[in-house]
């Protein structure tokens, strides 16, 4: 008879109790019912008075507790994002997690020239390139806010940009219900149709509310647009502790969660069932700079913290950040700050995890970062996925054929090790482990410079899945009629 | 001049009831209340804005202190004759048309209001019309205008174009800041001044003035 595997223990992140986790809840819940919210836009405000919500003073609006379950209840628990050829790429769930680039960064680091400068719609291709060319990198954003495209149309642009770029599945940013059609119609070209993006969507959409409890008519329509369409979205509210949101970091997460539950409900009540993603992005403003942090342990935690309010609670898959920095350039900050976002990230399992490569508190982005951030992924999962303990990696009998094998014997030539070495251990490919002397032949390139190197020879070599005459012809025409 | 230490000591601290009882007390001393405004608290607020650049003290401290400034303005103000100068200037400021967000436009405003300035703010998705409007009737040193998204942005140059129109433009000195704003951009639409933060809104506005 075959001996029962022993399960591997993969090692898992927990930062809330679950009287913690039903405390924060609650408080989330009472601030909806109690306190209220805005909603400029007239529809949503229709659909909620209708849905058991007193409104007062025109657009001011408590929403009873159980209205907010009722939604919890009818959104999707797992939510799967699909490559550009309609192949499962991402599916969210609870165990599941999912890193890509952020959105919007109005600077750059050059490439060539290392100096911060304004982005371009250039910059948005290559980002989008690099994460196509990355193995670690499952979605593309556009780490671009350019400013050589007209400022009306900039989203549709920059999405077009992007699907020109990779095959991976694009989160993406829009203005309104307007530019938001747009860029469904060129996504609709990339599947074949409404339906086929319906079935396999390979978007989601980002968009934010505004703390404290505002929500604005633009950003609804583009809330009740992807419900109707059935495209993914998520809608935090830049709760960031001591900025929008109470010092706090327990505050901070119940307000930016009762925004959350607010998109929700709208979010349920014009379709139940549509894909949400939960996630109140809970930085903090930095008390000296007046800067939302991106470097910071408190991000860190209270997504760790989310992620056990998902497990304990909600069960809607998350959204994250991680491989991020407030460092200005690539150094040793941003390497320090990058790895504790990524590797806590992925221990409390959030799903959707987003901003990897921004410098300076997300208004810089650098494409080294990405590069290094790729590696930094592989370490984290190399250690994430845990000690697999069965009878070949105890290799007993390796121990004996190498201790018992005489003079000449090492584990380095036998077997065992050969036919293990590639899964055993994490082979880094950027960091580097060499020897003084060759580090110092090849050159003393400290870990900015490798990534510069690594980068543009996958910018140079990698070739993206061409799109057809056929959609590229199509974006033309829709980039046109502006 | 009476001992003006424990009401600087007080403002420093943020500490708003010790403040105003130490301005009633010089008052009631006999002190003027031009240096109690000058050498007390317009003093005081340097030297907390100076500690703040020099990372000593954090926003929520050097905005305690502001507060307190404030508090005690508002004694003195009655011994002030009407259209006497008791401010460093009148700062108009605003988050532009399209743009609901005030957390760092409500910062700056605090933090020129806690360095002396009087400002008139006028919320967020402030009109051109409206900029106009309100610049007629504050008379203000200087238009701050906020955005904090790119797509919002372009209502900043609109702005001057109007304030132009209504041949209001060389009146008032324009300021611009926000988290997609450059000083570049500053250049290209021509306003005045560009502020990366709130802490360099003021010493920008006292560039523009010609002030310390």
């Amino acid at each position: 008879m075959k001996p029962v595997d022993t399960p591997t223990l993969q090692p898992r992140l927990k930062v809330l109790s679950r009287e913690q986790a039903l405390a924060i809840h609650f408080a989330a819940l009472e601030i909806l019912e109690k306190t209220g919210f805005k909603m400029e836009h007239p529809g949503a405000l229709e659909m909620l008075a209708g849905a058991g919500a007193r409104v007062s003073n025109g657009d001011w609006v408590r929403l009873p507790a159980d209205t907010v379950e009722g939604a919890l209840k009818s959104a999707p628990r797992q939510i799967t994002l699909y490559d550009q050829r309609g192949n499962e790429a991402m599916p969210l769930t609870d165990g599941n997690y999912f890193y890509g680039t952020g959105s919007d960064a109005t600077f750059t680091l050059d490439l060539e020239t290392g100096q911060r400068r304004r982005a371009v719609l250039k910059d948005a291709a290559n980002f989008t390139r690099l994460v196509d060319a990355l193995e670690n990198m499952s979605f593309a954003m556009s780490m671009a806010n350019p400013e050589d495209v007209p400022i009306e149309d900039i989203y549709v642009h920059v999405f077009a940009e992007m699907v020109k770029n990779t095959g991976k599945p694009i989160v993406f940013i829009a203005d309104s219900g307007k530019d938001i059609a747009r860029i469904y119609e060129i996504a609709c070209l990339v599947t074949g149709g409404a339906e086929s993006l319906r079935q396999k969507p390979f978007i989601l959409n980002y968009s934010e509310a505004i703390s404290p409890l505002l929500f604005p008519e633009n950003v609804m329509e583009k809330l009740i647009f992807c419900a109707e369409k059935g495209i993914p979205i998520c809608l935090p509210s830049g709760s960031n502790a001591g900025g929008g949101a109470p010092v706090t970091l327990a505050g901070a997460m119940a307000l930016g969660i009762a925004e959350n539950l607010v998109g929700l409900v709208v979010h349920q009540l014009v379709n139940r069932g549509a894909p949400f993603l939960f996630g109140p992005n809970v930085s903090i403003l930095d008390m000296k700079s007046a800067v939302v942090s991106y470097g910071c342990p408190e991000w860190s935690l209270s997504q760790a913290a989310l992620a056990d309010m998902r497990d304990e609670i909600y069960g809607l898959p998350v959204w994250a950040f991680a491989g991020a920095s407030d460092a200005k350039v690539m150094d040793a900050q941003a390497g320090a700050e990058a790895m504790f976002s990524i590797i806590s990230a992925m221990l409390s399992r959030a799903n959707l995890i987003h901003d990897v490569g921004f410098l300076e508190y997300g208004s810089t982005s650098s494409l080294e970062m990405v590069t290094m951030a790729n590696e930094l992924v592989a370490m984290s999962r190399y250690f994430t996925e845990g000690i697999p303990v069965n009878k070949e990696t105890l290799a007993l009998e390796a121990i004996e054929r190498v201790a018992s094998g005489g003079p000449g014997a090492i584990f380095l030539s036998d077997d065992h090790t050969f036919d293990h070495f590639m899964e055993a251990q994490f082979l880094p490919k950027i960091l580097d482990r060499s020897r003084y002397d060759s580090w110092k032949e090849a050159g003393e390139l400290n870990l900015y410079q490798r990534c510069n190197i690594e980068t543009k020879r996958l910018l140079a070599e990698h070739q993206v899945a061409p799109k057809t005459d056929e959609v590229l012809r199509g974006i033309e025409q829709i980039l046109k009629t502006g | 001049m009476s001992d003006l230490k424990a009401l600087s000591e007080a403002v420093v601290n943020g500490d708003t009831k010790t403040a105003v009882t130490e301005t009633q007390r010089a008052l009631d001393a006999g002190g003027s209340a031009q240096d109690i405004l000058n050498e007390g608290l317009i003093a005081t607020m340097n030297e907390v804005g100076e500690r703040y650049s020099k990372g000593l003290i954090f926003v929520p401290q050097m905005l305690r202190s502001g507060k307190a400034m404030q508090e005690c303005t508002n004694l003195l103000k009655p011994f002030f004759q009407e259209g006497e100068v008791t401010s460093k200037g009148k700062v108009l400021i605003g988050t532009v048309r399209g743009d609901l967000h005030d957390i760092g436009k409500n910062l700056v405003s605090m933090m020129l209001e806690g360095a002396g300035f009087a400002i008139t703010d006028l919320g967020v998705n402030v009109s051109p019309e409206k900029f106009v409007e309100k610049t007629r009737e504050v008379e203000p040193d200087i238009v701050g205008m906020s955005a904090l998204l790119s797509t919002t942005m372009p209502a900043m140059p609109q702005t001057i174009e109007a304030l132009e129109k209504a041949g209001l433009r060389n009146r008032v000195k324009v300021m611009i800041g926000g988290a997609p704003v450059t000083e570049r951009y500053a250049q290209k639409i021509m306003a005045d001044s560009y502020a990366s933060d709130a802490g360099s809104a003021v010493s920008k506005a006292k560039e523009l003035l010609g002030i310390s």
